[in-house]
């Protein structure tokens, strides 16, 4: 696609648009890219005063742990071609072995594949191929760059945070799932309705979302914990205890973000012409068949948009989450929180770290995948406001 | 669409909305205007606590709750109308703060110090919100194809990541000597404490909130861009418009409910701004509304919480925020009545 | 090397699950607890652990949680570890049990000092104490001659005398973080000046020549701290401590076993522990004591309060003890106190003894008052007067509010 002369731009435009862009991506990725620095570095390293020596990491060294320049080269290479092929052929691959109406579990099912053997061949077999070839080479061979996976294994083996991984799996999946069904009838719903009933139910919605959420958390701790006694003469001895139950929380989260979803899905819905359903009606059809024959197929991008958010929200929960699931049911966000309690020591701090950036990664993963579809979702209507 | 089949469509997400937000609403209304308290009495205790090696025992007076036959404390409820308004809002105090024209002195008053920084915690960082998202989305729709995408991705990065962790990142960074204070010390020469005083926490605290909601606005901006017409720019170009004013006549008023959009979902996120006093450990400086009614709400070591100017102040929130709102909600009233008819 | 670590996390795991043998009996009631998550919790739930059908949780909201989890019926947990200051809210609602027959069954291996009473009931077992007390850099104060501190004012006087020497900018470590952590430095100094925290009727009695005192001390003590010293936690003073930033500071006596942990300090060996630094000359050390220990819930079948108390002595038996000495100030038979030990053993018995933090309703009111309203005094906004009569007013609000006062 050629650019229209007119539209052309002087060089000092596009000098300086290239330059704010290079600035800003550098801030964002900066803080990130920092804690990842500190996850594999020893204590002392990792709160070092000189940026050196946390980028270093000296005392990591002398620890024996470490890369040696040839790991670096090597893992720098391997990387590249990671995240190149999993921008260009990753996409192909699950287009071509994906029946086209599972496209999102395909998409779900390759990023798992992908990042199991990206662990698999970066931390399994690349340490013992370098390990043999680094005894050989001598001085090239030996450590530079002092790195640790210590934490990790702590974090992963001795703390058992995958129970913790598990649980936020859960909660999330949960979270999406119920608020998708839900939040897409209805935001179809009130797009449809030009009533003002439908209107002031939106109002609602909006000043439901502006709540602060420690209020309605907190009523309902003590409600959570006795629910069994208070359910009891409706349910018999059978009433559950819903402080510490998974989906107790799932259904509060979706709550919470109900309002976010029918806002985003009745913009998007709005933009579906409604002379297609209404097409299917005179056919003979009532509305929820209308609904799914007609609009089902055509609504995924702004699902899928929708739906990302409601996985950030139920991922990233942390108020909810701590205050109403006990220890056996926790998620990943809760638990990190709880390395920083008021009786940490610095190692704690530095673990608390490597599972932050263990919680980031499948976010990563998520929206590489997802990055086309958030943007071609957003651009088809899910944001006209 | 007929009534039964729309209750039938929005059935479920109100139901839930009504179970897990209204009610809870309706509560916290109602106990605003309540105080529940313990039946006490005062007793003579005994306690015995240890020491290294031996016991120290007490005798006192100590005022305990009386509990039933059943063992549960006996409460009382009583209705105390706005008295829970006036313990949080103080307004004598502020009355008289205004009548000597003593600003320090309502900075004194939580309530009061809190809503200072809560509105301008949202009113300073919406437009920089907007604006660094809209120039990082013409910057993008600016660039190369080839990066767009990898570009795409690092941008989204603040908004993903999990706020607890993104704050505690960018608190790293400048507690004590971290990396970029001592940076900052080098390069101006002086002793720089960046949590030390309140400006410097505050400026910390908007570039995080910044940093972490601009590329939300800026994937919508970049999706608005992408369905910006072409036909009314090259005319524009035709006509001789400068690059400056095709922004301001064409792809400004084209991504405008994009940006109410945006202004709205902000407005009402950082009203009830929390994170960050907790994440930048601000509160000797500066407190916000929602940190406020947190801080009611928890409980001390002795298990007290304060109910109900917990629930006062979070229905004062609730009504700033309705306020904030009106602005922006008249245009969608008006596109309601315009399509409605 | 990667993966030989992944094996051996691996092996442990499983020694860990099978690992019934450090446990004298198999339990088979499902017990669960409820505490803080810290080190000497850890190694007490984990004992207990090895005896089975245990779950523990080490919850950093314990606070809020346990008070309502103890009053459901039945509990939602049979075993909750408690505090001195945490413990006030399970006695007033009656949600925790009297041990007497219990300690008569299992607890032979107690010692008479470990035991709460309240009225002549036990309530509660404790198994450490803790308390702060002053940690300074012995290769510091040597080098420059500086004789151990045990008062405020020589505190300040080393201070001074290490800032001039060069050796550090900031020689003093305070845990004066805004809230909890601030009122409680309060405490300890309203303490050390003889201050007393309530009158008769419940009203505050802090805002007196003590709290002026406390103040002005306290004011004189942040001219030689960190100037962020408001965000700085124990956790903070810790780090400064280990980096080698610090040379004094008055931390919990928990803390002290990071201070000589290779993998974290830059200064092994090099900090020692003295008893709390006095207020005034022949006042008691500027802090209060604190204990921690289980308390069981009432709300449970006998059998069950019978199995968790059971499974509760075997994780505070003298094995535990022995493989976490370090791990705090144990009350628990078999304890063999270190050199790190010195300055809490020093405080607690120190004569006259510092006080107890009080358990008491109003101590939680007042405590939270004081960590509103004291940063206010410390960033310069208020003065020391209208800071003590603001925390009576803030305090007065929330105690009437709580129907403590009328």
């Amino acid at each position: 696609m050629s650019t229209p002369k007119a539209m052309q731009q002087s060089f000092a435009l596009r000098f300086s648009s290239g330059a704010f862009l290079a600035f800003w991506c550098l801030l964002a990725a900066f803080p990130i890219f920092w804690i990842a620095v500190m996850s594999f570095k020893s204590p002392v390293d990792a709160f070092a005063d000189s940026p050196w020596d946390v980028i270093l990491g000296p005392a990591t060294r002398a620890n024996g742990d470490g890369l040696s320049l040839l790991d670096i080269v090597v893992g720098l290479v391997v990387l590249y071609f990671a995240i190149r092929w999993a921008f260009t052929r990753l996409p192909g691959l699950v287009r071509q072995y994906c029946p086209p109406g599972l496209l999102v579990l395909g998409w779900v099912f390759g990023a798992i594949a992908y990042a199991l053997a990206f662990v698999l061949i970066f931390f399994g077999l690349l340490p013992l191929v370098l390990g043999a070839l680094n005894s050989i080479l001598g001085p090239l061979g030996a450590p530079v760059l002092g790195l640790t996976t210590d934490h990790y294994v702590a974090v992963w083996g001795e703390n058992e945070f995958y129970r913790n991984f598990l649980n936020s799996m859960l909660v999330t999946a949960g979270v999406v799932t119920i608020s998708l069904t839900v939040g897409t009838l209805a935001g179809y719903g009130l797009a449809r309705s030009g009533s003002d009933l439908a209107f002031w139910l939106l109002i609602l919605a909006l000043v439901f979302r502006a709540l602060p959420h420690s209020v309605l958390v907190a009523g309902y701790l003590p409600v959570f914990i006795n629910s069994s006694e208070i359910l009891r003469p409706i349910f018999g001895d059978g009433a559950p205890t819903l402080y510490g139950q998974p989906w107790a929380v799932i259904a509060v989260l979706v709550s919470i973000n109900q309002p976010f979803t029918i806002w985003m899905l009745r913009s998007f819905f709005q933009n579906i012409p409604a002379e297609l359903d209404e097409a299917a009606r005179v056919d003979g059809c009532s509305h929820f068949q209308a609904f799914r024959r007609v609009i089902m197929p055509v609504m995924w991008p702004g699902v899928i948009t929708t739906g990302l958010f409601s996985f950030l929200l139920g991922y990233n929960d942390f108020l909810v989450t701590s205050l109403l699931l006990d220890a056996q049911n926790q998620t990943m966000v809760p638990a990190i929180a709880g390395y920083f309690n008021r009786e940490t020591t610095t190692t704690d701090q530095v673990e608390a770290v490597a599972a932050a950036v263990s919680i980031t990664a499948p976010l990563f993963l998520l929206v590489m995948v997802f990055q086309r579809q958030i943007v071609s979702g957003l651009t088809a209507g899910a944001v006209k406001g | 669409m007929k009534f039964k089949t729309f209750a039938a469509f929005v059935g479920p997400s109100v139901f839930m909305m009504l179970l897990f937000i209204a009610a809870p609403l309706v509560s916290v209304f109602i106990q605003s205007f309540q105080v529940t308290q313990p039946i006490l009495e005062q007793i003579e205790v005994e306690t015995c606590t240890p020491g290294f090696v031996t016991q120290t025992c007490t005798t006192e007076i100590k005022t305990v709750p009386v509990l039933d036959d059943s063992g549960k404390t006996v409460t009382e409820t009583r209705w105390v109308g706005l008295q829970s308004y006036r313990n949080v809002l103080q307004m004598e105090k502020f009355w008289s703060a205004v009548g000597n024209g003593d600003w320090n002195a309502i900075m004194q008053i939580d309530f009061w110090k809190a809503l200072r920084f809560t509105l301008s915690f949202t009113l300073l960082t919406l437009p920089l919100v907007i604006g660094v998202g809209l120039a990082i989305a013409l910057a993008v729709n600016n660039a190369t194809r080839a990066i767009r995408g990898p570009i795409i991705f690092i941008s989204l990065l603040p908004f993903i990541i999990t706020p607890v962790i993104g704050s505690l990142s960018i608190y790293w960074l400048f507690v004590g000597d971290g990396i970029l204070t001592a940076m900052l010390e080098r390069w101006s020469g002086t002793n720089i404490s960046m949590f030390a005083q309140a400006w410097t926490i505050e400026l910390l605290m908007y570039f995080y909130r910044v940093w972490h909601v601009a590329p939300f606005a800026f994937v919508i901006f970049y999706a608005g861009l992408q369905t910006v017409n072409m036909d009314t720019l090259e005319s524009a170009v035709i006509d001789g418009a400068s690059r400056w004013e095709r922004l301001r006549h064409v792809i400004v008023p084209h991504l405008m409910p994009l940006i109410i959009f945006i202004a709205l979902i902000h407005l009402m996120d950082c009203y009830r701004v929390f994170e960050e006093i907790v994440g930048f450990r601000s509160q000797a400086h500066v407190i916000s509304l929602q940190w406020l009614t947190y801080d009611f709400m928890t409980p001390d070591d002795a298990g007290n919480r304060a109910i109900s100017r917990a629930s006062a102040s979070a229905m004062l929130t609730m009504v700033g925020i309705v306020f904030l709102l009106i602005l922006p909600l008249r245009r969608t009233w008006r596109d309601h009545k315009g399509s409605a008819h | 090397m990667f993966l030989k670590k992944i094996a051996l996390a691996g092996a442990i795991s499983l020694m860990g699950s099978t690992a019934f043998a450090a446990c004298s009996y198999e339990n088979t009631t499902p017990v669960k607890s409820l505490s803080a998550g810290f080190e000497a919790w850890k190694a007490v739930t984990d004992a207990m652990a090895e005896c089975g059908n245990f779950q523990a949780e080490l919850d950093q909201e314990f606070r809020t949680k346990q008070p309502a989890a103890f009053e459901a019926n039945p509990s939602l947990y049979q075993i909750g570890g408690v505090s001195n200051g945490t413990i006030t809210p399970l006695l007033n609602a009656g949600t925790i049990r009297p041990l007497d027959d219990l300690v008569e069954k299992y607890g032979q291996n107690l010692k008479p000092n470990q035991l709460i009473r309240i009225n002549g009931q036990i309530m509660a077992v404790a198994m450490m104490v803790n308390t702060q007390h002053l940690m300074y850099r012995s290769d510091v104060l040597a080098d420059l001659g500086i004789e151990t501190p045990s008062t405020w004012d020589e505190v300040l006087a080393a201070s001074a005398k290490i800032k001039e020497a060069g050796v550090m900018e900031y020689p003093l470590g305070a845990t004066l973080k805004s809230g909890w952590n601030l009122a409680q430095d309060f405490n300890n100094m309203y303490a050390g000046f003889g201050g007393k925290f309530f009158n008769d009727d419940n009203t505050a009695a802090v805002n007196s020549e003590a709290g002026i005192k406390s103040l002005e001390m306290m004011k004189a003590m942040t001219e030689y701290t960190d100037p962020e010293v408001l965000v700085s936690d124990s956790t903070y003073v810790q780090q400064q401590f280990q980096q080698g930033k610090i040379a004094m500071a008055n931390l919990w006596a928990s803390r002290a076993g990071a201070m000589d942990d290779e993998a974290e300090s830059q200064v092994v060996g090099k900090v020692a522990m003295s008893a709390a630094p006095k207020a005034m000359e022949g006042g008691v050390p500027a802090t209060t004591l604190w204990w921690d220990g289980i308390v069981i819930a009432k709300n449970i079948s006998d059998e069950e309060a019978d199995a968790a108390f059971r499974l509760a002595m075997e994780g505070l038996d003298s094995e535990m003890v022995k493989s976490a000495n370090d791990a705090a100030i144990w009350l628990v038979d078999g304890y063999a106190p270190t050199d790190i030990a010195k300055g809490a053993i020093e405080t607690a018995t120190a004569n006259p003894a510092p006080p107890a933090y009080p358990s008491t309703t109003q101590m939680g009111l007042l405590h939270s008052a004081l960590g509103n309203e004291l940063p206010a005094f410390f960033t310069g906004e208020r003065s020391a007067e209208a800071t003590l009569e603001a925390i009576t007013e803030a305090y007065t609000t929330s105690a009437k509010e709580a129907g403590v006062l009328k």
